[in-house]
Formats: C-alpha cells, sequence, structure tokens
C-alpha cells in the first residue's frame, strides 16, 4: 500500500507488439509488477505516436496497428523502484524508461483487511485551535466552515468541530443572532481544531489564507487519549 | 501567518433560562461586552448538561433550559475589567480564563 508523500513515478514506453518469452512485453512487465507486489500499474495504448526508428504509428494505417505504442505507469516508493529497476531495464530492450519524483496525496483502497490510519497517535502535549466566522462566509463558492473543515481533513489533522453559536458579535459589530422570528443564516460558527503543534502550525497557514476576516485563538492542551472508534473507520471528533 | 498577539479566552458558563432584568442573561452579557469595547463575544448552547445545583439542563417541551456558554477573546486587560462586571450579572454559573494567542485576520473584500 503506498503512502502519502514523496514516491516515484516510473513511464515505460514499448510497442505493443514487442515480444518477451513470446508474450506481449507489455503483459509481461505488468505480470513482473504484480508478483513484485506493486501497488498499482497501468498500461495504455496511444492514439498514435513515433519513436526512434521515425516511423509514425498510427490506427489509420492498418498494416501498422498491431505496432501501436504502449505506456506502462506505476508509482512506488523510491527504495522500491530501486529494488524493481535492474529487471525493468533487462525486460525492455526496445522502448524507453523514465523516473520521475512525484506527491501521493491520496492513496486508499476499500475493503483492505488492516488500514493503516492517516494520522498518528496524539497524546501529551498539543494545541487547540478555535477558528470564529460567520456562518453566511464563503470560500471559492461554498461555506468557509465545509471549505476549512476538508482543509483539515486533507492535511491529516487529529480532528475538527464545527460549533454554530446562537448569538454573537465580531470585528464587524453587527450582532449574529437568531429567535423563532428571525432565521438567521449568519450565526456565528467556531471549529475547534486539536492537534500537535508542527500539524497545527501549517493548517493555520492554510486557514488563515482562507478567511477574509475573523479569528484563530491558539491555547495549549493536553490530550489525555485519542480514542479511534471503530478501526476501519479514521474519523476522529475533537 | 500572521504574528500571535497574547490574549486572554474568557468563558462564562451558565443556564439559558438564566434573566437578567427581564431578558436573557446571554443576552445581557453580550450588551455589556459591547458596551465596554470587548472585540466579540459568541453564544453557544449546549444540548446537556448540569452545574452547581446538579439539575440536569436539558430541552424541556414549554421552556429552555440548555447550558449556555459565552466566549469572549480579548486582550488580557479588557477581559479583566469585563470579568467584575459579569459576575455582577450572573446569579450563579461559572467564569473560565485561559492564555490563548490570538491572529486576528482582517482583509478587504476588494483586495
Amino acid at each position: 500500500m503506498l503512502e502519502k508523500g514523496t514516491a516515484k513515478k516510473v513511464t515505460i514506453y514499448v510497442n505493443e507488439d514487442a515480444q518477451h518469452n513470446l508474450g506481449p512485453l507489455y503483459e509481461a512487465i505488468l505480470t513482473f509488477l504484480l508478483h513484485k507486489s506493486v501497488a498499482g500499474a497501468t498500461a495504455t495504448r496511444a492514439l498514435a505516436g513515433f519513436g526512434p526508428h521515425q516511423v509514425m504509428h498510427t490506427a489509420k494505417i492498418e498494416v501498422l496497428t498491431r505496432h501501436m505504442p504502449i505506456r506502462i505507469e506505476f508509482i512506488e516508493s523510491a527504495q522500491r523502484v530501486d529494488e524493481l529497476m535492474p529487471t525493468l531495464y533487462d525486460m525492455v530492450t526496445d522502448g524507453l524508461i523514465e523516473v520521475q519524483e512525484t506527491q501521493v496525496v491520496k492513496a486508499v483502497a476499500p475493503n483492505q483487511a488492516a488500514p493503516k490510519l492517516p494520522h498518528q497517535e496524539l497524546k501529551g502535549k498539543a494545541r487547540l485551535m478555535r477558528i470564529y466566522m460567520g456562518e453566511s462566509d464563503q470560500w471559492e463558492g461554498e461555506a468557509l466552515y465545509d471549505a476549512i473543515l476538508k482543509r483539515l481533513r486533507l492535511m491529516d489533522i487529529a480532528g475538527a468541530t464545527v460549533y454554530r453559536g446562537i448569538l454573537g458579535y465580531g470585528a464587524k459589530r453587527h450582532t449574529h443572532r437568531s429567535g423563532p422570528l428571525h432565521l438567521s443564516h449568519d450565526l456565528p460558527v467556531m471549529i475547534s481544531v486539536v492537534d500537535t503543534e508542527e500539524k497545527l502550525r501549517p493548517a493555520i497557514e492554510a486557514v488563515e489564507s482562507m478567511m477574509q476576516d475573523g479569528l484563530i485563538v491558539l491555547s495549549d492542551v493536553d490530550v489525555i487519549r485519542l480514542v479511534h472508534a471503530r478501526p476501519e473507520s479514521a474519523h476522529v471528533g475533537s | 501567518m500572521s504574528a500571535a498577539k497574547k490574549g486572554k479566552l474568557l468563558r462564562l458558563h451558565f443556564s439559558e433560562a438564566d434573566r437578567h432584568q427581564g431578558k436573557p442573561l446571554y443576552e445581557a452579557v453580550v450588551e455589556r461586552a459591547k458596551g465596554l469595547g470587548i472585540a466579540g463575544a459568541t453564544v453557544f448552547r449546549g444540548l446537556e448538561g448540569y452545574g452547581e445545583t446538579t439539575e440536569i439542563h436539558r430541552p424541556h417541551l414549554m421552556r429552555r433550559d440548555q447550558p449556555i456558554v459565552v466566549t469572549i477573546v480579548d486582550t488580557p486587560d479588557k477581559i479583566e475589567r469585563l470579568i467584575p462586571e459579569a459576575e455582577a450579572l450572573m446569579d450563579k454559573g461559572l467564569i473560565a480564563t485561559s492564555d490563548v494567542d490570538c491572529i486576528r485576520i482582517e482583509r478587504n473584500p476588494s483586495a
């Protein structure tokens, strides 16, 4: 299973009719990667292309349709790519292998036996962040509190809770209120977030850049225990 | 990240049923804070809770008696000035303060 963070992306270009031990080379490469438990690999057939032989391979010319370019891509950790490369180097007798740095943003497989929780255990000294805003505040067309919550999840922050106030005022000096006769949609909203200082620092910057006005309040807290309700669920509240 | 300023967070816990001169206590507290030039105040209603009378505050059919928390963030001296005023308004309840770092965000929407 791939983990979030830096990884290597390997791209291999071969011809569809390139052979390896009496079978297509691309199939042999995919089989090899499968046996080596690579997280995933994809072979795609091109529409047209040319290689160092300077012959255009295109589906429009019938004799050349069995000669289309195939691109195989897979992503693995730098160490795994190092292990796989000698064999791939031997297998590809006609083609191109390319490796580039990449960033894994999300790698999820449903129904996995023991999924790795995306965040570390949290215990001891931590920081509590409270973010104050209005319920009607927007960010790129969506509710700001929703957008902030999604961003925090992307950043693997341990947990966040959105509270709606019933009355309040802030820098804009107007009172947010609700009552039986006025159904306000601009009540005060507060999001409380708990995580370590290091994890929160980039989160504060991200949240700050999304807000037009509001207040961020930070305080020191002691985390007594972080309980995961269900092992297959990575969702925790704070 | 903008520089965080040292501040105080004040929390007032009481009941939604608490009143001051006929109107809800939380409204009176917010008005008093506004009058003192406090930067902001937010009132939250809890779902259920209990306090010093050990009576459980929960929604009733006819009257609202849920726990109320008012949170106020400002500079330490302004919070110190508000505490005696809030104390005078409240018959019972709890006042708690904590040290916090504040980041105030104020951007011109056109910017």
